[in-house]
């Protein structure tokens, strides 16, 4: 399957690729993390003939429902290989006690030995954050560690 | 200036635009051109002519030219400008021949010589980014094919404006022809440079003037934006493009707060700008020129869907996503107004006021009724 890739200026970044039913469907990806699920027309391929806005929360919710993103997938694979280790995604809503403060802050890896491996904001991922790495609202935090520890990181990055 | 006057001054013109701003989203219509009607009103020869307010809305209309291109930099991202400029270069030097001689043409037939003729080339050049882009979000077309080819366009168009306002300013400012090449030469160094910075150094200058409190960053991107457009104006090279080339060079976090931060002051102030201009036009020479903006209007309709059409089925468009394209394109507006403020400040004929307003009232009404209607 191929996922063909245009970038539209000033808007965002849009995804889209054909169906085996010769549809053709796509994710348009704005600037402030809001997703457009696109539905291409059947008889007009050039223009859509649905647009479905959703909100950062609402699309982690839909791709959850569609059985996780090829990372889950690779990462539960991780999970079978190591024993016992935990991986989870958490996120920031605009009352978690971490919004605003550096993972440092929060002395996650001190206080339940998990680690914040990576984070995801608005599209874009940030692959191993230092402690200098300050989180915001809507951040998705990647925590690794054993199941007590993920749990606990959990309770301190969102409350 | 009487500050109880000159505060109902500001209020009516407001309540005014508040309610014309009504009518147009009723029509699914950019408020643009109601705004500029609304200014037809208060101004001279109008109906309830301004006269306390109107050194405040001198200064919050320059403002509002200031916000206006400081967003527009924000919304574009080096990196963009990048891939626009380098994709498709025949169909924008399709876009700036096609669109740009009718006013040229006419503007020598008006008799207003080279340089008058090259403002109004301007003029029925340069399509409205604001209009267009908001009309591809409305009518739900951003998934559409032929989208990308049509927001390329717009942004390689105020690109070329970037380099042709800093020229001008200086012809219009009575410097010789000499001048003007040196100032093009630096306007045309400084937007390759802002273009082709590396995504990091946008990054860096975005980061030291990053802080957590909404209000400081504010108060830091409107010091920012006002000292360098300030500097610019004061070598000739216009206040705008000065403010937009800061908006792309910011990026990231900071430029994603600063849309949020500036949008409630570029619409106040920016409404401040179009009926100020709509101020300084005489509603009954409005009339009398309406002929030449007819024309102008058609043939600007015309070149425009025909440039945008062409260039959407040289990218593969079908014929029914590349009528879309062209009808989208037609829309003109803030750019043409700040042009013509531009040329009339710099003596060019006032005559071209009402012009660019009746212009850009048949455009970006016509235009967007064709973007919503055709295919």
């Amino acid at each position: 399957m191929e996922i063909f890739e245009t970038s539209l200026p000033g808007i965002g970044v849009r995804y889209e690729f054909d169906t085996e039913d010769d549809r053709r469907i796509g994710v348009l990806v704005h600037r402030d993390g809001h997703r457009d699920v696109l539905v291409y027309s059947a008889d007009d391929v050039d223009s859509c003939s649905e647009t479905l806005r959703l909100s950062s929360a609402e699309s982690a919710s839909l791709v959850e429902l569609l059985g996780g993103t090829k990372i889950t997938e690779r990462l539960s694979d991780l999970r079978y290989a190591v024993q016992g280790l935990s991986i989870d995604w958490v996120s920031l809503n605009g009352n978690a006690p971490l919004v605003g403060k550096t993972i440092g802050d929060g002395k996650i890896r001190t206080m339940s030995g998990a680690s914040v491996v990576a984070v995801l904001r608005s599209g874009d991922s940030y692959p191993g954050p230092g402690p200098e790495f300050a989180l915001m609202e809507n951040d998705t935090a990647l925590v690794v560690g054993s199941v007590e520890g993920v749990a606990l990181a959990r309770k301190i990055i969102a409350g | 200036m009487q500050i109880d006057i000159a505060l109902l001054e500001l209020g009516a013109i407001m309540i005014a635009l508040a309610a014309v701003g009504r009518v147009a989203l009723k029509f699914g219509l950019p408020p643009v051109p109601f705004y500029l009607v609304t200014g037809l009103f208060f101004g001279n020869g109008g109906l309830v002519p301004v006269e306390e307010a109107t050194s405040f809305i001198d200064v919050g209309s320059s403002l509002g030219v200031i916000f206006l291109l400081f967003m527009l930099g924000l919304e574009y991202t080096p990196s963009e400008l990048r891939q626009s400029l380098n994709a498709n270069r025949l169909s924008h030097v399709v876009d700036l021949v096609a669109n740009a001689l009718p006013g040229f043409v006419i503007g020598l037939i008006l008799g207003w010589g080279a340089l008058g003729a090259t403002m109004l080339a301007g003029i029925t050049y340069i399509s409205s980014s604001g209009v267009v882009a908001k009309l591809l979000v409305d009518l739900g077309r951003l998934g559409n094919r032929e989208t990308p080819g049509i927001l390329s366009t717009l942004v390689v168009e105020d690109l070329v404006m970037a380099v042709f306002l800093p020229v001008v300013a200086v012809l219009l400012a009575g410097d010789s022809v000499i001048t003007g090449v040196i100032s093009g030469v630096i306007a045309l160094v400084i937007v390759m440079v802002v273009i082709a910075l590396p995504t990091r150094a946008g990054h860096r200058a975005s980061k030291m003037i990053d802080t957590e409190s909404g209000e400081i960053l504010l108060i830091s991107l409107l010091g920012i934006a006002l000292v360098v457009a300030g500097v610019a104006e004061y070598f000739h090279v216009s206040y705008a493009i000065g403010a937009f080339l800061v908006g792309i060079i910011l990026s990231g976090q900071v430029a994603e707060r600063a849309r949020t931060l500036l949008e409630p002051l570029r619409d106040s102030f920016s409404a401040l700008f179009f009926v100020s201009f709509g101020l300084s036009v005489d509603p009954a020479v409005l009339l009398d020129v309406l002929p030449i903006a007819a024309i102008l209007g058609v043939l600007g309709a015309i070149t425009k869907f025909s440039s945008g059409y062409w260039a959407a089925r040289h990218a593969g468009s079908t014929p029914r996503g590349a009528r879309r394209a062209g009808a989208t394109l037609i829309p003109r507006g803030e750019f043409s107004i700040v042009l013509a403020g531009i040329a009339i400040a710099g003596g060019v004929d006032p005559e071209l006021g009402p012009i660019t307003v009746a212009y850009v009232l048949l455009l970006a009404v016509g235009g967007s009724l064709a973007a919503k209607y055709m295919a």
